[in-house]
């Protein structure tokens, strides 16, 4: 039986909550709320923001969802979309690959590095039981301030002045954009691998175990299943996501690498994976909604000038409230 | 090379960088020996510095101000004590969100602040004392706050190894069971040691704007928090040795500017990065030398349920 009632009442809460927060600051809420829906939804450009908005997030919620059906936090998925988004640029602007190899490359590699940053914290929780919830949080930082040190340093473009700016990907490494506006291929790739994944999880003896897992430690290792094993997959797919969240945001948006590639799409992932309760198709609904969220944040930012920051509020509340609604709901 | 003035000075400045990191690891030191682990320091502490701030702006008062983000401070910790004493929940998972509600919240209201000038504490520089070559310098020229932080941790040492207060928080953080048929309650316990654990974070966190830095900016914090997580391990759960430890990161703290000063080739990002990286270590460390060779309260993070056996 699937709870609906607990993820509908959170988000009215947070939108109460953050509206009390916009009046204290002297902002009509409800009037600012329908220019959020308004911009987002009446107009081309809304709605291909929106879609640029949500792929990110799809990639995301599914880096944490994944890893948390076997019980896991993976709170590294901003670090690891970073990790990503950097091999993407290597490659784009050093490889010489043809045109139809670059792409595919890119996402290979993205998904190489996204994985291989979260197999530190995998491995240390497999083997020594190393929290992963501070593990992942802290190499976030790490990666970012490396993305950062290369675009200051060895990666700075000769065609920026000085701007911490890569030079912009040749032609053949960016995603095409349909419409005339920022909508680009990622949200089908989203959409698709969303799909696969919940395949993955529903229909194969992987997903089958990293359900068991996560429901039921003990009973997997009566089941014969190696709980350590399912532990580093599940995060290990989790970066993999992360990390093509980062390939896409750079080849599909940004066209370059350059710091603050990502506003904070790792930590909406928790939000977002909660929100679906895991399942990758509801992923899809719920990372619109935040996708909508951060459209909608950035048009509060232009039209009121209220701070981006909003959007952390919602997010952090969002979860809050998720979770006192299944403890709630746990003895009640 | 080794100047006496450049060391006296750059001790000086250790003790002054690292006493907001002190007041944060003694607050977070009370929280996890009442068995409460608490990861959202850095949004605590974030939210201490914006609210001493504006307090200490608008009052002219910069005691209002320390003692405003004290509570500031508090009433987080008092969200993440209902969730996990109260509601049972992910101690982790709710710890994490107060880092980015108070993140999102101070970056929200406390963008018309930057810039402005406060009221900031003043230096005491003990006579006589302060006047003694280097040694004045280093130890009694300092603001009310850091010599308070010293004393702070000698108290908070006493009250937990000497009292029978201190004995019902350890109690409560090692075998609840035990503390609850010897007639404590366990959860008062820990919702006070949170409260009170939040109250000296949030003060870390006004010492910062207040302070050391005199000035409020964005996410000014800059993972003292996290560092500060560490340290409790670090200490192993010691107030007394929790002042060693904050002195020493304040102190690489400002090493690291001075060298990035006089032109050391390090680079100032990998500089940035090593907080967390110095972290991660010492966790490492940390598991895998034993949990109770370690000094980790036993019953960290779980939640106390009455006549529930594990």
């Amino acid at each position: 039986m699937r709870d609906i009632i607990t993820p509908i009442a959170s988000i009215a809460a947070s939108l109460v909550v953050v509206g009390i927060l916009l009046a204290a600051i002297g902002i009509n809420p409800l009037e600012a709320y329908a220019v959020m829906f308004t911009s987002s939804f009446t107009s081309k450009f809304g709605l291909a923001e929106l879609c640029v908005k949500t792929t990110p997030l799809i990639f995301t919620g599914l880096a944490v969802a994944i890893p948390l059906k076997a019980g896991l936090w993976n709170i590294g998925a901003e670090g690891q979309l970073y990790m990503g988004a950097f091999a993407a640029s290597v490659v784009a602007l050093y490889s010489n690959l043809p045109g139809y190899a670059m792409l595919p490359a890119m996402f290979l590699i993205a998904a190489i590095f996204g994985m291989g940053w979260a197999a530190i914290p995998a491995v240390l929780r497999a083997k020594f039981d190393l929290n992963e919830i501070l593990s992942t949080l802290l190499l976030n930082y790490v990666a970012i301030y490396w993305v950062e040190y290369m675009v200051y340093g060895p990666m700075r473009g000769k065609e920026v002045y000085n701007f911490p700016y890569t030079d912009l990907f040749p032609d053949i490494a960016t995603l095409p954009r349909f419409f005339g506006t920022r909508f680009h291929l990622g949200f089908f790739i989203a959409i698709i691998i969303a799909i696969a994944i919940y395949y993955l999880v529903n229909k194969t003896d992987f997903g089958f175990s990293l359900r068991v897992v996560g429901a039921n430690p003990r009973a997997a290792d009566y089941a014969g299943i190696s709980r350590q094993k399912v532990i580093i997959y599940s995060m290990l797919l989790g970066g993999m996501f992360a990390g093509i969240a980062g390939m896409i945001e750079v080849s599909g948006i940004q066209l370059r690498l350059r710091p603050l590639i990502s506003t904070g799409y790792g930590y909406a992932g928790i939000p977002v994976a909660l929100l679906a309760s895991g399942d990758p198709l509801l992923v899809i609904v719920s990372a619109a909604l935040f996708g909508f969220l951060y459209v909608g944040g950035s048009v509060l930012q232009t039209t009121y000038s209220v701070p981006v920051a909003i959007v952390y509020v919602f997010q952090s509340l969002i979860v809050l409230f998720i979770i006192a609604g299944q403890s709630l709901r746990r003895r009640g | 090379m080794v100047d006496p003035n450049f060391i006296a000075s750059l001790l000086a400045s250790s003790i002054r960088a690292g006493t907001p990191l002190l007041y944060a690891t003694l607050g977070e030191i009370i929280t996890e020996r009442s068995g409460v682990l608490n990861l959202g320091l850095e949004g605590i502490m974030i939210t201490g510095a914006f609210t001493g701030f504006a307090i200490s702006l608008a009052t002219g008062n910069p005691w209002l101000g320390v003692l405003c983000g004290g509570i500031a401070g508090m009433l987080l910790a008092l969200v993440h004590a209902f969730f996990s004493i109260t509601l049972k929940a992910n101690q982790s998972i709710t710890g994490l969100m107060l880092v980015l509600l108070g993140l999102g919240i101070t970056g929200f209201l406390g963008r018309n602040y930057i810039g402005e000038v406060a009221y900031y504490l003043d230096l005491i520089k003990i006579p006589v004392l302060s006047d003694l070559p280097y040694l004045g310098e280093v130890l009694f020229s300092h603001d009310p706050l850091a010599y308070l932080a010293v004393i702070l941790a000698a108290l908070l040492w006493f009250i937990l190894f000497k009292t029978r207060y201190g004995l019902e928080i350890i109690a409560a953080g090692e075998k609840p069971e035990a503390a609850d048929s010897m007639g404590v309650d366990v959860d008062r316990v820990r919702y006070i040691s949170t409260l009170f654990g939040g109250f000296l974070v949030g003060i870390g966190g006004a010492y910062l704007s207040l302070a050391y830095a005199k000035l409020w900016t964005e996410g000014m914090t800059a993972g003292r928090g996290w560092i500060s997580l560490a340290l409790v391990i670090f200490s192993g759960w010691m107030p007394q040795r929790a002042i060693f430890g904050a002195y020493l990161f304040g102190g690489l703290d400002v090493l690291s500017f001075k060298l990035q000063a006089i032109g050391v080739g390090i680079s100032y990002h990998f500089m940035k990065m090593l907080p967390y990286v110095v972290t991660i270590l010492v966790l490492l460390v940390s598991v895998i030398r034993k949990r109770a060779a370690f000094g980790a309260p036993t019953a960290l993070g779980t939640p106390y349920v009455r006549g529930k056996k594990e």
